[in-house]
């Protein structure tokens, strides 16, 4: 080889070893160190994270029937970049999806990759639009596996369930107070896409799955709230009052059994609904309780031994002139006993058995009577109430707030105060969860009652509880709230309604029930709240005329309901043959036992 | 053979021709398989899918199933069957209750409790 042809092919060397050095390098640089770069890029391309979305856990009442689940639908999404037609493809969605075209072409305008058309589109709808899309060849259109909130009965117990809202959040009753072991945890899959817009199956990336929500178990029992709302309905129907609430609770454990208000609101349709129907009053509700809160004032006289149940008090005759203010009875009484001022409802008796335990004692025993604080329940939104210290209060308050005016109190504290009477004086924290319970049935958590404070003793307690089956006697206020075969124990209220605007309604009332059931063993304490019911002659819209019989004709169902014993002693003064199939003629008249129907038998 | 036409000729060497077979053989080989399993773990990667996607729609089928069951069980359609004349409920009078007093139980783990004896009451 010459020296020409030599120094030739050690420059055309160079030059490939110049050109392929400069090759490797910018591979080095590209693979190396704008690596990062470019797979994020890359990945931004092809990769998408999937997102896998655990199921919301369930709601069921205490006997696992259930109150809200899921059905699946799907989420109709469109990526633009995916378009192969996008004439057709509007065409075609507009047509099964009933969306307007020109929405759908506003929607499509741009190069976004991720365009929710519409959500909670039922399976068959979005089977056929799948189908279609096949067919037709059109591309960039997703469905994406969705669940809406189903809730089997309607508007029963709306309140206490509550709903969701679009991104299956809770915002309402225990939908939104349980969210935290509903909502469940959501998975993801990083998934690679080819041209078409079809998954690489084989380029999975991470993954993690999702955990479902666990089942929240309510304490309510639908057999009694049934009970609980065709007895509401029914009491709609007669006074149309303005608002409604009936409790029912076991005053052992604090379980809520039923819990209805009225107006109320469907729960598949809430969309419809108006903010006052979805306002759980038994707890948001601010009332004056009126007579019902005279157990308090009793209780704490009895319970600091000021007085015994025989002592005699003198209730002036039905007019006391007190700090410059007339305090009326609704008739005139002259000495009553503690017992008496109970069941005769004597505002005068009241205010001076009031008067006896002093100003701060009262306070101190209406505080732990639970009144100005909330109850605890698993609800959200609850109130504390109004209950103003002894040095706000004006001479005359000492006589107004042992007849329950003055202060603002939720119906379920006036149900649990009247349970902490039932109770033996245990202040019993009230609770709608009884467990929570993961998919496969593992436990997860189980409320056990909370008693928050002894506020009586157990004998001042029996002494009230004495009283109040008093009130159901023929001699009480209360005759119409006795059930038959059972004795119960009852305290009736008549307060006149609170004008917003200071003052109080003219002819307007909160009339109200609170009792229990047997008086010896209480399997449940009631509640029977009506706000400005309608009565045909405006005397007649008391508490025991009122409330009274609402709250005996529910808790006779819901003792039968329950299976609990009439009691003996009543039973034989009633015309019942046990076993024994009773004469044809002895049939057509209905005895005590028969009015006891079945839950669902229409209202007699 | 001639000697002078065996000095011409190239020997061929047998066991690298053999080895250079083998090698391409084996590199065919090589590629014809990766191929297929490339293909296969697409054609699985798509089985996998379709699985998944029937896997899906029948739970979807299950759970539409069961809200219809839930919806049809419930309390509020069972009181609508009721209303309309589909059930008939009739109140059971006291006469016709029998209530019997429940044996007390024992506090102590360890004592005899009754049991139902199972094979008996078939």
């Amino acid at each position: 080889m010459n020296p020409n042809s030599r120094s030739r092919c050690v420059l055309v060397c160079t030059g490939f070893i110049g050109l392929f050095s400069i090759f490797s390098f910018r591979l080095v640089y590209l693979q190396a160190i704008k690596h990062d770069e470019y797979a994020g890029l890359a990945a931004e391309k092809h990769v998408y994270k999937q997102m896998i979305y655990a199921e919301r856990g369930m709601i069921l009442d205490a006997n696992n029937e259930v109150l809200a689940h899921n059905a699946p639908v799907e989420t109709i999404v469109a990526d633009a970049t995916h378009f192969n037609n996008r004439e057709a493809t509007i065409a075609l969605v507009s047509h099964e999806l009933g969306i307007p075209s020109r929405e759908l072409a506003e929607k499509f305008d741009g190069e976004r990759r991720y365009i929710i058309i519409k959500r909670e589109v039922p399976a068959a709808t979005a089977n056929a639009l799948r189908e279609k899309l096949r067919a037709g060849n059109l591309r960039g259109i997703y469905f994406e596996r969705d669940a809406t909130r189903i809730y089997p009965n309607g508007s029963m117990l709306c309140h206490v369930i509550g709903f969701t809202d679009f991104d299956h959040h809770g915002i309402q009753g225990v939908e939104a107070s349980m969210e935290e072991y509903l909502h469940g945890q959501d998975g993801y899959r990083f998934i690679e896409r080819n041209r078409a817009g079809q998954e690489i199956v084989p380029y999975r990336g991470q993954e993690r799955a999702p955990r479902d929500g666990y089942q929240v178990h309510l304490t309510v029992d639908l057999g009694l709230q049934n009970i609980v709302e065709n007895e509401i309905d029914a009491a709609m129907a007669q006074y149309s009052p303005q608002k409604a609430t009936i409790i029912l609770m076991r005053p052992q454990t604090g379980e809520i059994l039923a819990m209805a208000n009225r107006p109320h609101f469907d729960l598949n349709l809430r969309s419809e609904g108006k903010p006052e129907q979805m306002k759980n009053r038994a707890i948001i509700d601010m009332m004056e309780p009126g007579s019902t809160f005279k157990i308090v004032a009793a209780a704490a006289a009895l319970n600091e031994h000021k007085v015994r149940p025989d002592s005699s008090i003198f209730c002036e005759n039905g007019l006391w002139n007190f700090g410059g203010a007339p305090l009326h009875d609704h008739r005139a009484f002259s000495n009553l006993s503690v017992r008496e001022i109970l069941i005769k409802s004597s505002n005068i008796g009241a205010a001076k058995l009031a008067l006896m335990v002093g100003q701060e004692k009262f306070y101190e025993y209406i505080r732990r009577f639970g009144f100005g604080e909330r109850t605890g329940i698993e609800l959200p939104g609850e109130i504390n109430g109004l209950i103003r210290p002894p040095k706000s209060w004006s001479k005359i308050s000492i006589t107004r707030i042992p007849m329950g005016h003055e202060v603002g109190v939720t119906p379920l504290q006036m149900t649990v105060a009247m349970a902490t009477i039932a109770n033996g004086g245990k202040l019993i924290m009230p609770r709608i969860v009884k467990s929570i319970t993961a998919s496969d049935g593992k436990s997860i958590s189980s409320l056990s009652p909370v008693v928050l404070r002894q506020v009586i003793a157990p004998e001042t307690a029996k002494e009230i509880g004495d009283a109040l089956r008093g009130v159901v006697s023929d001699s009480g206020t209360a005759a119409a709230a006795a059930v038959p075969g059972f004795t119960i124990a009852g305290k009736t209220g008549t307060a006149q309604k609170v004008n917003p605007r200071g003052g109080y309604e003219e002819g307007k009332y909160v009339v109200s029930f609170a009792g229990y059931l047997p008086a010896e063993h209480p399997e449940f304490v009631g509640l029977v709240v009506l706000d400005d019911a309608h009565t045909s002659k405006p005397e007649l819209n008391y508490g025991g005329l009122v409330a009274g019989p609402i709250f005996s004709r529910l808790a006779e169902k819901a003792a039968r309901y329950l299976d609990l014993e009439p009691h003996e002693e009543i039973r034989k003064a009633l015309p019942v043959q046990r076993v024994e199939k009773s004469p044809p003629a002895e049939r057509g008249r209905k005895t005590a036992a028969e009015r006891i129907a079945l839950t669902n038998a229409e209202r007699h | 053979m001639k000697r002078s036409r065996r000095r011409n000729h190239n020997a061929v060497n047998a066991a690298s021709l053999a080895r250079w077979i083998v090698m391409t053989a084996f590199l065919a080989l090589a590629g014809l398989s990766y191929v297929y399993l490339t293909l296969q773990l697409y054609h699985l990667g798509e089985r996998r899918k379709a699985v998944e996607n029937e896997l899906g729609s029948l739970r979807n089928q299950n759970d539409i199933a069961s809200a219809q069951i839930a919806g049809l069980t419930s309390h509020s359609a069972l009181q609508r069957r009721l209303k309309e004349g589909y059930l008939k409920m009739v109140p059971i009078s006291e006469a016709n209750i029998v209530r019997l007093a429940l044996a007390p139980q024992s506090s102590d783990e360890d004592a005899i409790q009754p049991v139902i004896n199972s094979s008996g009451a078939k």
